[in-house]
């Protein structure tokens, strides 16, 4: 078997006693399209948080690209090729659009600034490259954060509700643009509430309950598994 | 524009290189005091004002540069510019110790330590009386040198000032400022935030080291209370939000301002000084906590370069 | 230095730790509840206190008022100074960067401490009322401090008893926890809040009065409370109640045994170092405390 962007195995997570993650294993394989969803509470974002360093796990092991990254800092995983969005939107208010971008790189500067504008005008937001990002709507703060984690490259992209208080065409256009990275070979894992988008995106899904993993399939398997469906309407 | 402010700029600069010359005795120290203040302020907001990390003792670094200058000047025999550097550098060290386990504390918590830190090296100077003459103080030998250390902490404050200007312009300004807007998303970026804040924690604590050397120096005593002052710390910040943080010359703007009124307006109101100078902060801090040059960027849409 | 510690005076060192730690206890009790409900910290607090010894003070020198009698009644004139306070400043700065809310309530605190300089003078004074000690085998009890004790641990008991059994106190723990959830319980969290500054200038004026009779009092005693009050409530864990309780205890003990072997000033570094590594150690404090 080819090494997976991301192995998870047998990750535990709990806040004060309450167990947010309960040994949840996972893998993906690059190149793919990968949902994760479950009822509120169920420790999805406690998973990203896990993944990206800002929670310190309780045991298990993450594996990227074969490599283990846990105990790694946040920044040093982000700079191995992990980026992220939140669910709630986390633009630098303060600094422009284009300043948002400009801050992830380092070194040379004409690169950095191609590359930042190039991002803007992949999201149409390069007239408003000057505006502090906190002035910009929602739904373009949403696309300013999401090109942000772009500016690094990463193999691997966890997108935290992407759908969430989008409007239709702007969403179609988010759609769109997953779909390109992961043609270019990106491997892309996000959490969702919004099913269609769910159904229409991903290749393989992961149901989370209580923090442990009832279900793994595709969109179509995933909607006639019993466990899932007891799960979100209860018994 | 551009031409127009950088022509002023050096007009000013040169009627300030060439006032010791025509200026009265009370008028060079003034001024001196104002540079003095301008390297402070703009010191204090290249780690508060742009990385939102509230120094709230660092006339710890001022204090600590005061008596490492005065004791190389009083018991060693060292020349005064050397003993600056020193004082410099010893801040810097100061900075280095304390930055390494405080910067990880989080909002009031890293305030709360490092008044602390001040509180702390007064009582140490005031213990160690052998090299620092304790509560009782240390006098230097007597020298005027008024006028050099006019010139050096005028060059002080440009340098301040300037490396603002230049931190401000860069990415690594720009990374700073993330970490007040959003440490943990700037982290999720591959920002090393640890790291960005000690070396702005670094730079912020050279100027007031320099600055303290120069001062012990120019006034010839300097006593634990005389550098420690918890008030000074307070000053400086209401200077830089009266300027505006974050800006470049916001400090400098808060500073001459606040310095003559207080020269010119509290010394004569001299039992209530301290009264206004309550009502002042409670003021700056309701009314207009963006400060001056933080409204008018907002409003007219100026670059922080102001 | 020499020092040969023996078992009694490892006794007295624990019997006047307790007796002073009760007091920190309660005064940090008060700048507990400020953080807790406001997420202020309230520079103000020693300066405060300051004004309860004042109060405390001239109703013993003009009114000849007992100086025990006197503890409710300086309380009762601090709660009011603390709601006016609350009322026409403090508010403003609720929710704001800790950066407002500490210079805020530093220029309060200078201009307090300016006032009292003003209308009391910075001469020392005492209410001299009780002195000497009660030997009890080979441990001596300051009279003062003792009744001190007794005093701080109702007032504290009262306070807690308060906090948990009515329905005001009740409300003041719910905002602590969230302020939201407060306000969706139809909890007039404004009210809350006035009423807690109140009560924490009223705990703290019940330490300036206590104190009083202790040691001699200037304008500029309150800053040292301000900053040991602060230290209790790190040890304690911020928005833990009754570990501020406990914190003030350690804190007295840690004091105590620390003058054993140290001159003051390295007591207070002492004192610093310990604040510094359970904020790095155990940012929720020794006892355990809400997250922040």
């Amino acid at each position: 078997m080819a090494t997976a962007a991301l192995e998870i195995e047998g990750l535990r997570k709990s806040f004060g006693g309450v167990l947010a993650v309960n040994g949840v294993s996972l893998r993906l394989e690059p190149g793919r399209i990968y949902g994760l969803i479950g009822p509120n509470g169920s420790g999805k974002t406690t998973l990203f948080n896990c993944i990206t360093g800002l929670e310190r796990r309780d045991e298990g092991r993450v594996f990227f690209n074969g490599q283990p990254i846990d105990g790694l800092k946040p920044y040093q995983i982000a700079r191995q090729g992990i980026g992220r969005t939140f669910q709630v939107i986390r633009v630098f208010p303060e600094l422009t659009a284009l300043e948002n971008l400009l801050v992830v790189t380092q070194g040379d500067r004409a690169a950095a600034m191609e590359r930042a504008l190039e991002l803007l005008r992949f999201v149409k937001l390069e007239g408003l490259k000057g505006e502090f990002a906190g002035n910009l709507s929602y739904g373009q703060q949403k696309l300013v954060e999401f090109v942000r984690m772009l500016m690094r490259d990463p193999s691997l992209i966890l997108l935290d509700e992407p759908a969430a208080g989008v409007n239709r065409t702007l969403l179609n256009d988010l759609l769109d643009a997953v779909r390109r990275l992961r043609d270019q070979g990106k491997t892309v894992l996000l959490v969702e509430h919004d099913m269609k988008v769910v159904m229409g995106l991903c290749e393989t899904v992961f149901v989370l309950d209580h923090g442990e993993k009832i279900a793994e399939g595709s969109p179509g398997a995933i909607q006639m598994d019993e466990r899932v469906i007891e799960a979100y309407f209860g018994r | 524009m551009t031409r127009a402010f950088l022509g002023a700029l050096g007009v000013a600069l040169a009627a300030l290189a060439l006032y010791p010359f025509f200026g009265t005795g009370y008028g060079v120290r003034a001024t001196l005091q104002i540079f003095m203040w301008i390297a402070l302020a703009g010191s204090w907001n290249l780690i508060s004002g742009l990385t939102g990390y509230v120094s709230f003792g660092h006339v710890a670094f001022f204090g600590a540069g005061a008596y490492a200058g005065a004791i190389l000047v009083a018991k060693v025999g060292w020349s005064w510019p050397a003993a600056s550097l020193v004082g410099g550098v010893a801040a810097c060290v100061l900075a280095l110790v304390i930055g390494y386990p405080c910067l990880r504390l989080k909002g009031p918590y890293f305030a709360i330590a490092m008044l602390g830190l001040n509180e702390v090296l007064r009582a140490l100077v005031s213990y160690f009386e052998g090299l620092t003459g304790g509560g009782s103080g240390l006098s230097l030998p007597t020298l005027d040198a008024t006028i050099p250390i006019y010139y050096v902490m005028g060059v002080l404050a440009a340098a301040v000032t300037l490396l603002t200007y230049l931190i401000i312009t860069s990415r690594f300004g720009l990374r700073l400022m993330t970490i007040r807007e959003d440490e943990v998303a700037a982290e999720a970026l591959g920002i090393d935030t640890a790291r960005h804040k000690l070396y702005a924690f670094l730079l912020s604590a050279a100027g007031p080291g320099i600055a303290g050397a120069l001062t012990a120096r120019d006034q010839g005593y300097i006593e634990p209370i005389s550098v420690f002052p918890l008030a000074m710390t307070i000053t400086m910040i209401v200077m830089v939000l009266f300027g505006g943080k974050g800006t470049v010359w916001g400090p400098v703007l808060g500073a001459v301002v606040l310095f003559v009124s207080q020269e010119f307006v509290w010394a004569r109101f001299p039992y209530l000084h301290q009264l206004l100078f309550g009502a002042i902060i409670v003021a700056v801090v309701l009314l207009m906590p963006r400060g001056v040059l933080g409204i008018l960027q907002m409003k007219y849409r100026l670059p922080r370069t102001i | 230095m020499n020092v040969v510690i023996t078992p009694v005076m490892i006794g007295q060192v624990i019997i006047s730790g307790i007796l002073v730690g009760t007091l920190y206890s309660m005064v940090a009790l008060g700048l507990a509840l400020i953080f807790g409900v406001m997420r202020v910290i309230n520079v103000a607090h020693g300066p405060l206190l300051m004004l309860g010894a004042y109060a405390t003070y001239f109703l013993y020198s003009a009114f000849g008022l007992n100086p025990y009698l006197t503890v409710p009644i300086t309380m009762l004139l601090l709660f009011v100074v603390g709601v006016v306070l609350q009322r026409t400043l403090v508010f403003r700065v609720v929710g704001a960067p800790e950066l407002a809310s500490l210079l805020l309530t530093f220029g309060i605190s200078i201009a307090l401490v300016n006032l009292a300089q003003l209308a009391f003078t910075s001469d020392l004074r005492a209410v001299e009322y009780l002195t000497g000690s009660y030997i009890v085998g080979p441990f001596a009890f300051s009279k003062s401090r003792l009744i001190a004790f007794v005093f701080a641990a109702a007032v504290s008991g009262l306070a807690f008893l308060f906090l948990q059994r009515t329905k005001l106190g009740k409300a003041i723990r719910a905002t602590s926890q969230s302020r939201e959830v407060a306000m969706v319980c139809g909890i007039d969290v404004d009210r809350i809040h006035l009423f807690t500054f109140g009560l924490a200038t009223a705990l703290a004026a019940a330490g300036g009065a206590l104190i009083a009779v202790i040691v001699a009092i200037q304008p500029e005693m309150g800053g040292v409370w301000t900053f040991k009050s602060f230290l209790v409530i790190v040890l304690g864990g911020a928005g833990n109640y009754p570990g501020a309780l406990l914190g003030g205890m350690l804190l007295g003990l840690v004091e105590q045994l620390a003058s054993l072997f140290l001159t003051t000033q390295l007591s207070e570094v002492v004192a610093y170092l310990l604040l510094v590594l359970v904020l790095l150690v155990r940012p929720t404090g020794l006892f355990g405390g809400r997250q922040t």
